[in-house]
């Protein structure tokens, strides 16, 4: 019962952090048809830089007297760090280097893909080729017994981020004004356009929301998986395919449900049988293709 | 200005030239250079295939290119030296990497193209990881060397090198005449409008199999060149490294002009020889992949004919390219 437990919850929140990467990637690709292969590399990025400014903070500024609550605060600075980075990188991407190319999708994939190799080596030229240690704060360190199960503090609160992200992804999307506009845009961009909206702010926006989340999903990773290394975006970003795939282009939830699945999946068969982990979510993935090849929750035929 | 060369003359001047080249180069590193940039050409163009003519993107490449390195490691390796196990080996290669492109293909080309690059991404790394978990058959991530069990012959460098050239010559005149033929031009038509193409009746799906399977077959024999050629044969055989250096002698080289590809894989390897020399005067040397990488962008952005396909449009070259145009355009999307 107990190794059940550990292993949902293990599941859930891997499923939230692949979930916080595919659901950007997912909606780029809905609203701007742009397969974006450097995705996984944007998270990596916010793992990394918020990870260099949390852990220099920490490390600077408390030489006395350790202080677990201003570790935890250095922490959500760390956060909101990587979710700058990401966004920032995401606007520079999509205004400079994406956008020239619009319309045209072999030219649009092979920048992305351009985009990823730079990334990943700036990476390890940044930070070095080597595997960082990415400790918890303190606070969130450790397991609390919760109706007699050990439950590790920092999957619950990856989890909570999650949904929070999701709650909040649906209201922007149902709810706002740009969330019309960017599900309008899914449907039919042409529409939108001639009904006199800007379009492209539109594109800018969603590229800074996708990226922002992907890097997000990468810091929130990092304590999780306890290290950062340069081939973690590109680890991820196949997962993140799997998951956009299985759960349908353009669709948040479909998103959040396939990340669910893929994570329990990976969860499980990391433990039972860790060799066959990607080959059953690749298997899945494969099933939902011959299947529904718009996915589980995807609109467009 | 006056044309002082055909086509002919020109692929003429590059085989002799090609023949002598051992005359001239004592050292073996430097012929094996030579060997390396043929066999990668020749994967390069494969990949040519599927980018500049058909305008499908694969970001699994390297998987067939594994499994014909795999496949003829392995022969040798379990079955011991003999060339009835060579020519076995390919003939395995080549069926193996027709089953795999056409499973592959299915799945994917009768959706959008862009699910034909993940799946290929999912499906190489699937590669890899059976060629890393399966220890006791591929030695894992280490990889096993079969330098004792390749024939005299062809561990000879200089033959080896003729081989390559062979291959490389012989590839090039059968992929020519593939994107020549009536199937390679309705490939084209695809590439360029494949809504056009669907509506004058061509079978799309068929055409794109037909695409992918030749481009997987050919790249999984170049696979089986390299492990010759290294004697060695690893995981990352599998990884998208391999895969991003087709991408990107392709691209720098020139898309849908096959020739580029060859250039590209000239100037990619000769350049990372070098910069490799550089690495130790400063770090940036060391990660010469960004240098490319950007070099690839800008290429993409503004070159997107890449080398070949620039030298035509402006010299006149090879006027055959002159009137293609190198990108798909999409009709449906914003400009």
């Amino acid at each position: 019962m107990e190794l059940f437990a550990t292993l949902t919850i293990n599941g859930v929140a891997t499923g939230m952090l692949i979930f916080l990467i595919a659901v950007g990637l997912s909606l780029i690709f809905g609203l701007m048809d742009v397969l974006n292969f450097s995705h996984g590399a944007l998270s990596m990025w916010g793992a990394y830089f918020g990870l260099w400014v949390y852990k220099s903070l920490d490390s600077k500024l408390i030489v006395e007297q350790p202080s677990p609550w201003l570790s935890l605060l250095f922490f959500i600075i760390g956060i909101i760090a990587a979710i700058a980075i990401g966004a920032a990188l995401g606007f520079f991407i999509e205004r400079y280097i994406i956008r020239p190319v619009y319309g045209n999708h072999v030219q649009q994939i092979l920048i992305t893909m351009g985009i990823m190799l730079i990334l990943n080596e700036m990476v390890k030229l940044v930070w070095g080729s080597n595997i960082i240690h990415a400790p918890a704060p303190q606070i969130l360190d450790g397991s609390k017994a919760i109706a007699g199960i050990d439950v590790i503090k920092y999957r619950i609160m990856i989890i909570l981020i999650g949904l929070i992200v999701l709650v909040g992804l649906v209201y922007l999307l149902k709810k706002t004004k740009i969330g019309l506009i960017v599900r309008a845009g899914v449907s039919n961009k042409e529409m939108v356009q001639s009904l006199g909206i800007n379009v492209k702010k539109v594109f800018t926006f969603v590229f800074m929301l996708g990226a922002g989340l992907a890097a997000l999903g990468g810091m929130l990773m990092a304590p999780f998986m306890n290290q950062v290394y340069p081939s973690m975006g590109t680890e991820k970003q196949l997962l993140a395919f799997v998951v956009v795939v299985i759960g349908g282009m353009g669709s948040v939830t479909g998103s959040a449900l396939a990340g669910v699945i893929v994570g329990l999946t990976e969860a499980y068969m990391l433990y039972f049988f860790p060799e066959a982990a990607l080959a059953v979510n690749v298997l899945l993935m494969a099933i939902v293709l011959l299947l529904k090849p718009s996915g589980l929750l995807g609109e467009r035929s | 200005m006056v044309k002082l060369y055909n086509r002919k003359t020109l692929w003429f001047i590059l085989i002799t030239i090609g023949i002598i080249i051992p005359f001239f180069i004592d050292s073996q590193s430097q012929l094996l250079l030579f060997t390396k940039i043929y066999i990668l050409a020749v994967f390069a163009m494969s990949y040519d295939i599927l980018l500049g003519y058909t305008g499908i993107i694969s970001f699994g490449h390297a998987m067939f290119f594994g499994i014909g390195a795999y496949s003829i490691s392995l022969m040798l390796k379990h079955l011991g030296e003999s060339w009835i196990n060579v020519l076995l080996a390919v003939i395995i290669a080549i069926f193996l990497a027709a089953i795999v492109s056409f499973i592959v293909g299915i799945l994917t080309l009768r959706l959008k193209n862009t699910y034909y690059a993940m799946i290929t991404l999912a499906f190489a790394e699937l590669f890899q990881i059976l060629a890393l978990k399966w220890r006791s058959l591929t030695n894992g991530d280490d990889g096993f060397n079969f330098s004792s069990k390749i024939p005299d012959l062809l561990k000879d460098r200089v033959n080896f090198y003729y081989l390559s050239l062979l291959f490389l010559v012989v590839m090039t005149i059968l992929l020519y005449r593939f994107v020549k033929s009536p199937t390679g031009k309705v490939l084209v038509a695809i590439k360029e409008n494949e809504q056009r193409a669907e509506n004058l009746g061509y079978p799309i799906l068929h055409y794109k199999l037909i695409s992918s399977i030749i481009a997987g077959v050919v790249a999984s024999l170049s696979g089986a060149m390299y492990a010759i050629s290294y004697r060695y044969v690893g995981s990352n055989f599998f990884g998208i490294d391999k895969t991003i250096d087709a991408l990107l002698m392709t691209i720098i080289g020139g898309v849908g002009t096959l020739f580029g590809s060859i250039i590209g894989a000239g100037i990619i390897n000769i350049a990372h020889e070098l910069l490799s020399d550089l690495a130790g005067l400063h770090p940036i040397f060391d990660r010469w992949l960004i240098l490319f990488g950007i070099l690839y962008v800008l290429i993409v952005m503004f070159f997107p004919k890449g080398i070949m396909g620039s030298i035509s449009k402006y010299k006149g070259l090879f006027s055959n390219y002159r009137k293609q145009k190198t990108w798909t355009k999409d009709n449906s999307s914003l400009k």
